[in-house]
């Protein structure tokens, strides 16, 4: 736990502030940590994968005796602690064994603790170095591809999508610059096998022997410029360029989220009065937005009684000097008539 | 199966309208098209075949099927910008876990609460206020400011009654500091209350019970100790250095000794009279109205004298 400091000067305590919690978050810092041992392919894949978070990337330059799987390490410690001294909340833990060769895992945090955890094998991979084409500039956003019906429907690979997309993009952003769009980044699925298909109709229950995870399909994550070609309309051709790295992942152990905690971390803020106004969150009705911006909105009035309108007093208009209502009510039109004169009065 | 021709399509180049939109999710908040359409086996293990014998992993399903999610980004509204068209992305649909709790809303001062209750608007104060002498506007406070008027004026009307010392100006000041320093003392109170009750309830209950303890009659000498009651710790008995001057020793004796003899610490007020005798009136009226006082055991008594006669 880190004690409390009060900021003692104005630069200091804007640094303090830019810590706080925010409405709309800034994208996450990734703290790339080397485990005890990690061989070429893990520090290669580390290196690469930090080129393409940069610059929300800092990495631990001495390797560090973590296990994020052991309970009864103090690993987990280590892990909140190293997010609350560096405001961080991923974690891309390498670390090569000999049961578990090549082993990469992703750490999520909400709130300085950990949230869930994703273990995968690294089985191949090939470095930017090796494709002679341009990157990307840093820090640029990505847009991210994911192919297979498994990332809607498998618990895992889900969690791998909320995972990735939180490494890459967890941003929120209100516009972006189309032709500034430099990369790609896809993350596909081996084709899903029969087992997995016959399992998710029966039951949904994801469980972790190690047969089950030799069936789980291989996730390939690639990148690739972009390049754009004039096609005449308003959508470019699109050529792809591979940039790498290129990854062939396998799945290995994992951690979900604790539904309790997760439940704070998916909490919202209230909508803004204005984004409302825009036309999200709850629907308003007869409110549009055109296209120069403004608000329009649409009043229904009811039928006007025109029997009723007001017109030039005049004393020949009068009721009482109506000719058919004479004979019918000549005595009580007296008597109505101041009465209606009150009313309008008042 | 015949690969080739799949092949050779996406070689070409997939049109976008060819792409059944039903297999898309798009998510232009974060970027992202999912394609749920199962890999196909035979497209997956021919592009592995390839790659084998090929350097370059790069396979072309893989390379073709994200150009769909750039169409899809090219038909959103987009307002334009020096840079070039800027796309507005609507706030993603996938519910990712945030990195940090939702921040508080700001607790609410004394004052602000009273308003929300009392219906009072905040009205914007100027910064700048209206000087009708001067006939510009000057600040309100701060430098040369408004509220500094009456501290540096050149001339100050004195009461009639005030002192010979009568400062004006310093009464000025003083009571516009006083006014400063009320601010800053209901802006720490403010302050405090938004942080809630402080962490120290155990200290503050061993404060309490260590008060309690010495609250009795016998200042806690003769109270029943509960079992595992531990002495009260930090409390230091106080005496009198051993040697004392004649002067001091002599003062103390007489302050004792004015004490016993002053009104306020006497029982009675001298030697008892006859009438009052060993008898303690008080005491037997109390004993025999059992506590209920003199009036009470008068009416009983006239009561009971009313039953008589009857």
């Amino acid at each position: 736990m880190l004690r409390t400091v009060k900021p003692r000067n104005a630069r200091s305590k804007r640094a303090m502030e830019a810590r706080q919690p925010k409405e709309v978050e800034d994208p996450r810092t990734c703290v790339f940590v080397k485990g005890t041992h990690t061989g070429e392919v893990v520090n290669n894949a580390m290196k690469e994968l930090m080129a393409l978070k940069r610059p929300d990337a800092i990495t631990f330059n001495k390797k560090n005796d973590i296990h994020p799987f052991d309970a009864s390490s103090n690993s987990q410690a280590s892990l909140e602690f190293w997010s609350q001294k560096n405001d961080a909340s991923l974690f891309l833990v390498g670390q090569s064994t000999k049961k578990r060769p090549n082993g990469l895992t992703f750490v999520r945090m909400f709130d300085s603790r950990v949230l869930d955890m994703i273990e995968v094998g690294v089985d191949k991979f090939v470095s930017m170095a090796e494709f002679k084409t341009p990157k990307s500039t840093p820090g640029n956003k990505p847009l991210l591809h994911f192919a297979s019906d498994l990332f809607e429907t498998h618990p895992r690979f889900s969690q791998l999508k909320s995972m990735l997309i939180s490494f890459f993009n967890g941003e929120t952003i209100e516009s972006i610059c189309l032709p500034g769009i430099e990369h790609v980044i896809s993350i596909s699925l081996s084709p899903t096998p029969q087992t997995l298909n016959t399992a998710i109709a029966s039951a949904d229950l994801p469980t972790t022997t190690p047969e089950d995870l030799s069936s789980l399909p291989k996730v390939h994550i690639r990148s690739y410029t972009i390049k754009l070609k004039a096609s005449g309309t308003r959508i470019p051709k699109v050529d792809l360029i591979p940039m790498g790295p290129f990854l062939d992942l396998s799945l290995r152990r994992h951690t979900p989220p604790d539904p309790e905690l997760l439940k704070q971390a998916l909490r919202r803020p209230k909508l803004k009065k204005q984004d409302v106004e825009k036309g999200l969150g709850k629907k308003r009705k007869n409110f549009e937005v055109d296209e120069m911006g403004d608000l329009r909105g649409r009043v229904h009035v009811a039928k006007q009684d025109l029997s009723k309108l007001q017109t030039r007093k005049m004393k020949g208009l009068k009721s009482q000097f109506d000719e058919d209502d004479e004979q019918e009510a000549g005595g009580d039109d007296d008597v109505e008539m101041p009465m209606e004169k009150k009313q309008r009065t008042s | 199966m015949d690969v080739t021709n799949i092949l050779s399509s996406i070689q070409n180049g997939v049109n976008q309208d060819e792409l059944d939109d039903g297999n898309y999710i798009l998510d232009p908040g974060y970027l992202t098209v999912t394609n749920t359409e199962p890999i196909d086996v035979d497209l997956y293990k021919c592009i592995l075949s390839q790659t084998k014998t090929s350097t370059n992993i790069s396979n072309k399903t893989l390379e073709t099927l994200p150009k769909s999610s750039y169409g899809a980004l090219f038909s959103l509204p987009t307002t334009s910008s020096p840079d070039g068209p800027l796309a507005i992305l609507p706030p993603p649909a996938l519910l990712l876990p945030r990195e940090k709790p939702l921040p508080k809303p700001k607790e609410p001062t004394k004052w602000e609460k009273f308003a929300a209750a009392k219906g009072i608007q905040k009205t914007k104060r100027e910064k700048k206020v209206w000087d009708e002498e001067k006939q510009e506007w000057v600040a309100r406070w701060g430098w040369k400011g408004k509220n500094k008027e009456a501290e540096s004026q050149w001339l100050h009307e004195v009461p009639a009654n005030a002192d010979a010392d009568h400062d004006p100006r310093k009464v000025a000041r003083d009571e516009r500091k006083a006014r400063v320093a009320k601010n800053e003392r209901q802006r720490l109170q403010n302050l405090a209350h938004a942080a809630g009750p402080s962490g120290d309830r155990k200290k503050e209950i061993d404060r309490t019970l260590a008060t309690t303890r010495v609250s009795t009659a016998s200042m806690g000498k003769f109270d029943r100790q509960l079992d595992g009651e531990k002495k009260p710790r930090g409390i230091k008995r106080k005496f009198d250095p051993a040697e004392a001057s004649a002067e001091q020793e002599k003062k103390n004796a007489l302050t004792l000794l004015s004490q016993m003899d002053s009104d306020s610490r006497k029982m009675r007020s001298g030697p008892l009279t006859k009438e009052e005798g060993v008898l303690n009136v008080r005491k037997a009226i109390r004993s025999a109205s059992k506590g209920q006082g003199g009036v009470a055991l008068g009416r009983k008594l006239d009561s009971s004298k009313r039953k008589s006669r009857r």
